[in-house]
């Protein structure tokens, strides 16, 4: 039996399942290519919300998010001997991880995009509270990737999203909170954006205290 | 510079500083139009945003379009934006004071952050909310502790553990307990928190009836296997009808139906099996059914 057989028996003795960090790499470099892909593509965005593609937001996120939970989690773990087999690139001290910043910009459009589309009451509710929740996973995900910036202005969203959500809301009260949240999601994106692609300064986008 | 960050500045500059649409546009179209100009800000160096933005805080603009203002200014990373909002946190009123407040706790100053305690002290409920608020978005649980552990008002009291419970403070809330006493705010945080081990001990403790029942039922909240053990636990352990009362409210908080099945089961006194069956039918368990079932046929 080789070391690497060891090493997985090992894991699973000790109910650990994370990949190994070169997978994890590769995994990560294969999302960075399909979001390189993506946008390339100039695909104009519905202005009403579909279900459908909320739910495939949600997943998108979901799975970026997996990526980046993956990574903070395999990162204290001993490294595992194994050939590279893509060149690794190295990312700049207090960096953001791409694959945070991606998900993010996700979240923050399709975030904006519902919050402008909010049903009336109830269904509200409900919508809100999903988007509260996701907003929670990338809080933990920037907290996770040191990135305390991003985390604080995640965090600053939820007591709003918290007012949104409440039945009892009047009109006039809801289309203010919403404004306000629309203008502050889009001004993260524009950030976002700004930075992400600015090829020649490191993403500097969460991590100043 | 480049040239998208030219074109942006420019088009604030014309927007704001000027202000000469606002006379020729209706005014929604010129409002939001500002807004945009605002929002592309964000793009510049922060020593040219921050003087566009002093022009917009200091001029005759909605309250509006002046808390945005405030937004952008968290988001620039210098000492002079963090003085700023520190002046509008003391200076302003009403929503354009609570919003400098959140941006202080969005931009995450220690010093600004700091300077927040003397703004709760003095200001109204409102403004002690929005400082609370502020320390939950910077994620500072010991400057809630401390407004905690030096409020003479039960309501402040109650709030900032509140918040510490929010913020999952496990360690501040503990050390609360020693400090304070215990009290139903604190019971409640550490269920909201999360914190079952605290739960746990005031459980199985006896000396304060009161807290205990408090306690038990507050499990319910933190749930999780562990949780649902120990409350079935307790329920047969203990001949206290209170006790078992709160464990079963604790169990159907936490939806553990397949502990009450269990007690049912279990049970050997009619009154008792009657009452457990009240619960699983509050609790929509898919086992009742079955159950009626077998009772009704029993009665025959």
């Amino acid at each position: 039996m080789n070391d690497k057989t060891d090493d997985i028996i090992a894991a699973h003795r000790a109910d650990i399942h994370s990949p190994p960090p070169a997978t994890v790499q590769r995994w990560h470099d294969a999302l960075d290519a399909a979001a390189a892909a993506e946008a390339t593509r100039d695909v104009p965005r519905p202005r009403v919300l579909q279900p459908s593609s909320f739910f495939l937001g949600m997943a998108m996120a979901a799975a970026l998010a997996l990526g980046i939970a993956i990574g903070f989690f395999v990162a204290d773990e001993d490294p595992v001997t194994e050939l590279p087999l893509v060149a690794e690139s190295p990312r700049p001290a207090n960096a953001v991880p791409g694959a945070l910043s991606r998900g993010l910009q996700v979240h923050f459009r399709d975030s904006r995009a519902q919050i402008m589309s909010l049903p009336e009451a109830q269904d509200r509710t409900m919508l809100v509270l999903r988007i509260i929740e996701q907003n929670r996973m990338f809080e933990n995900a920037a907290t996770s990737n040191d990135a305390p910036k991003l985390a604080r202005v995640l965090r600053a969203f939820e007591p709003i999203l918290l007012q949104l959500a409440a039945d009892d809301l009047a009109p006039a009260d809801a289309e203010a909170l919403q404004a306000q949240l629309a203008f502050e999601l889009n001004v993260m994106l524009t950030k976002l954006g700004a930075e992400s692609s600015d090829d020649t300064q490191p993403h500097d986008l969460g991590n100043t205290t | 510079m480049n040239r998208i960050t030219r074109l942006a500045l420019g088009t604030v500059l014309l927007l704001l500083a000027t202000g000469s649409l606002a006379q020729t546009a209706a005014g929604n179209d010129a409002d939001s139009l500002r807004m945009a100009a605002l929002e592309a800000l964000i793009t510049a160096p922060p020593e040219r945003a921050l003087p566009i933005v002093d022009k917009v805080l200091a001029g005759n603009h909605s309250a509006e379009l002046k808390e945005r203002a405030l937004f952008i200014l968290s988001q620039i990373e210098s000492p002079e934006s963090q003085a700023r909002l520190l002046a509008f946190a003391s200076d302003s009123q009403g929503e354009l004071r609570t919003e400098a407040i959140r941006m202080i706790g969005i931009g995450g100053d220690e010093t600004a952050l700091a300077s927040l305690g003397d703004i709760y002290r003095s200001g109204d409920a409102g403004v002690r909310d929005a400082v609370l608020e502020a320390y939950l978005i910077a994620g500072d649980a010991d400057a809630v502790f401390d407004i905690a552990t030096s409020t003479q008002d039960e309501e402040a009291f109650s709030n900032a553990v509140g918040m510490l419970g929010a913020m999952g403070a496990h360690t501040q809330l503990r050390e609360l307990r020693n400090r304070a006493g215990l009290s139903d705010s604190l019971i409640e945080a550490y269920a909201i928190s999360g914190d079952a081990d605290s739960l746990r001990e005031l459980a199985m403790n006896d000396s304060n009836p009161a807290m205990q029942l408090k306690a038990i039922e507050a499990l319910g909240i933190v749930g999780g296997a562990d949780v649902s053990q120990l409350l079935v636990d307790l329920y047969r352990r203990t001949t206290n009808d209170d006790v078992r009362d709160s464990a079963l409210q604790g169990m159907l908080i936490a939806g553990h139906d397949a502990g009450v099945l269990e007690l049912y089961r279990n049970a050997k006194d009619a009154a008792e099996k009657r009452r457990l069956l009240e619960y699983l039918v509050i609790m929509d368990s898919d086992a009742v059914w079955d159950l009626i079932d077998t009772a009704l046929e029993g009665a025959q």
